[in-house]
C-alpha cells in the first residue's frame, strides 16, 4: 500500500510534497512526480500539501484517474527501490500514460 | 515448526488504521520494522510487542503480532516477566523518550543491567508529543516549549550513555528515515542474546519538527554523522577526511582531520570489547545542541549470561533439589517457612516461630 500521484500533477509538479515527505520517496519525472511504493511509509504528509489535490491513498483514487492507481509503481518496475530521491536525481522517463498526454496547461 | 515460514512485510500489518500525525517519523519506523519482521523467521504468534504510554506506544496496534499497550513506563517490567516465563517468544518493547526515561527510568535501567532477552526500541523525538509539546528528558537545555516558556533548565539524558552506564550489553542508535541503517541495526539487535537498546531518532513533525534534520540532510549529514562499523576505522566527513582519535593527555575522544601522520591513530571501532569505556566516550562525542559528530550504529555488543536462561536454570535446579513443590499447600500452610538447603527435608520446614 502506498500513496499515489494522479493526473492533476502532470505538467504542474509543484514539489510541495517533496519538501514534506519524511523519507524522500517522491521522485521527479519529466512531467509528473512519482511515489516509490516500497519506500512510501503511508504517513500521509504529502496529501494535504498538494495544491492541485493530485495525491491519494491507493484505494481512494477517483475512478476518472483509475489508471494512476498503478502508474507510480509501474514506473519503478525496472528501477526498483533506489533508496532516496534526492540522491538518485530525476527519472529519465515518464509513465506511458503521462507521456501520451497532450501538454496540460498549468 | 514444520514448514519454512515465508511471511511478507504485509503479513505484519494489522487491520487497524494507523493514527499518528501525517508525516510522523513513527510511520517510517513502523514500515522498517514490518519490513524486517519476516527475517526473524518466526510465526506471528511467537512475537510480542509491549509498549508503555505515548505516541510511539500505539505501535502494537499496528503490528499483526501479539502485543500489549501497557502502563506508563512499565513496558520493560511487563516484558521482563513475559520474556522470562515464555522463552520461546521474541519480545520487543516500544517506548519513547518520555515513557522510558522519565516515569519509566528505573524500569529501563534495571532491565538493561539484568540482560533480559528483550529488544527495546526507544523512539527519541526530544519532546512530549502525545500531550502536545512539553519538554522531555532528552530536550536540550534552553528549549522553549509549552512547559518551559523561558527555556528548559534540565540537563538532558543521553540515552546511549545512560544505557552503557546501566550495564547494557547491546546499545545502538539509528535514525527513523534511514531505512537501510535502521533495518541493519534491528537485525543486529534481534540477533543479540540479552537486552538490546536501540535509540531511534524520530522526527515529531508537529511539536519538534526538524530536530534531526542535520543528520538527514545529505550535505550536512556527511559532516555531522559518524557511522560506526565494527572493525572499521572511525572516519567521516567528505571523502572520509576526518577521523576519531584518542587525546593522549585526557584519554578522551576527539575528531581530527586525518593526515598521513595521524592516520595510524584513528580509532578502530570495536563493539565487542568487554570494557564499556570507549563506547561511552563515543556516546559523548555528539554536541547535544547541534548534534554535530553524532555516532550512529552499534556502540556496544558484548556477550553476558542472559537473565531468562539463568533464571530457568535456577528453577530447574530447585526442582531437582526439592521436587516440584506444592504452591497450594504453601499458601494454605503456616505463616512462615524456610527456603533453601534445609528444605531438602520436608519435615523440618515447619516454621520455627520465634
Amino acid at each position: 500500500m502506498a500513496y499515489v500521484i494522479a493526473q492533476p500533477c502532470v505538467d504542474v509538479k509543484d514539489r510541495a510534497c517533496i519538501d514534506e515527505c519524511p523519507v524522500d520517496c517522491i521522485y521527479e519525472g519529466p512531467r509528473k512526480l512519482y511515489i516509490q511504493p516500497d519506500e512510501c511509509v503511508d504517513c500521509g504528509a504529502c496529501e494535504p500539501v498538494c495544491p492541485v489535490e493530485a495525491i491519494f491513498f491507493e484505494d481512494d483514487v477517483p475512478a476518472e484517474w483509475g489508471a494512476y492507481r498503478t502508474a507510480d509503481a509501474e514506473v519503478f518496475a525496472e528501477l526498483g527501490s533506489p533508496g532516496g530521491a534526492s540522491a538518485t536525481g530525476p527519472l529519465a522517463a515518464d509513465h506511458p500514460l503521462v507521456a501520451a498526454r497532450a501538454a496540460q496547461a498549468a | 515448526m514444520g514448514t519454512e515460514l515465508r511471511l511478507q512485510p504485509k503479513d505484519f500489518k494489522s487491520d487497524q488504521e494507523v493514527r499518528w500525525c501525517p508525516g510522523c517519523g513513527d510511520y517510517a519506523i513502523l514500515a522498517a520494522v514490518q519490513g524486517f519482521m519476516p527475517e526473524l523467521g518466526l510465526a506471528r504468534e511467537n512475537i510480542v510487542f509491549v509498549s508503555g504510554i505515548g505516541c510511539s506506544s500505539r505501535f502494537p496496534y499496528y503490528m499483526n503480532t501479539y502485543g500489549m499497550h501497557s502502563i506508563h513506563g512499565r513496558a520493560p517490567a511487563i516484558a521482563t516477566g513475559l520474556a522470562t516465563s515464555r522463552r520461546d517468544l521474541s519480545v520487543w518493547v516500544v517506548t519513547g523518550d518520555g515513557d522510558a526515561l522519565s516515569i519509566g527510568g528505573n524500569h529501563l535501567i534495571h532491565a538493561l543491567r539484568r540482560n533480559v532477552n528483550l529488544k527495546i526500541l526507544l523512539f527519541n523525538n526530544r519532546i512530549y508529543g502525545l500531550t502536545k509539546g512539553q519538554y522531555s528528558p532528552t530536550s536540550e537545555v534552553g528549549k522553549i516549549t509549552k512547559s518551559t516558556p523561558m527555556g528548559s533548565l534540565d540537563a538532558p539524558f543521553n540515552p546511549v550513555s545512560l544505557a552503557i552506564g546501566a550495564e547494557a550489553t547491546f546499545v545502538a542508535r539509528t535514525v527513523d528515515s534511514d531505512r537501510k541503517h535502521l533495518t541493519d541495526v534491528l537485525r543486529q539487535a534481534a540477533a543479540h542474546p540479552g537486552t538490546a537498546l536501540v535509540e531511534i531518532y524520530q522526527n515529531c513533525n508537529i511539536f519538534n519538527d526538524g530536530a534531526f534534520d542535520i543528520l538527514k540532510d545529505r550535505r550536512q549529514a556527511e559532516e555531522a554523522v559518524i557511522r560506526l562499523e565494527h572493525g572499521q576505522p572511525i572516519r567521516f566527513g567528505t571523502d572520509h577526511a576526518q577521523g576519531i582519535v584518542r587525546d593522549e593527555t585526557t584519554g578522551d575522544l576527539k575528531a581530527v582531520t586525518v593526515t598521513p601522520d595521524n592516520e595510524a591513530r584513528v580509532l578502530v571501532h570495536d563493539a565487542h570489547t568487554p570494557s564499556p569505556t570507549t563506547a561511552f566516550a563515543l556516546s559523548r562525542l555528539a554536541d547535544p545542541d547541534t548534534l554535530h559528530h553524532t555516532p550512529i550504529g552499534v556502540f556496544r555488543s558484548v556477550d553476558r549470561p542472559v537473565y531468562d536462561t539463568q533464571m530457568a536454570d535456577q528453577l530447574e535446579q530447585a526442582v531437582e533439589m526439592n521436587g516440584k513443590g506444592d504452591l497450594g499447600a504453601l499458601l494454605a500452610g503456616n505463616d512462615t517457612w524456610k527456603v533453601g538447603r534445609s528444605a531438602r527435608h520436608p519435615r523440618s520446614t515447619t516454621a520455627a516461630r520465634p
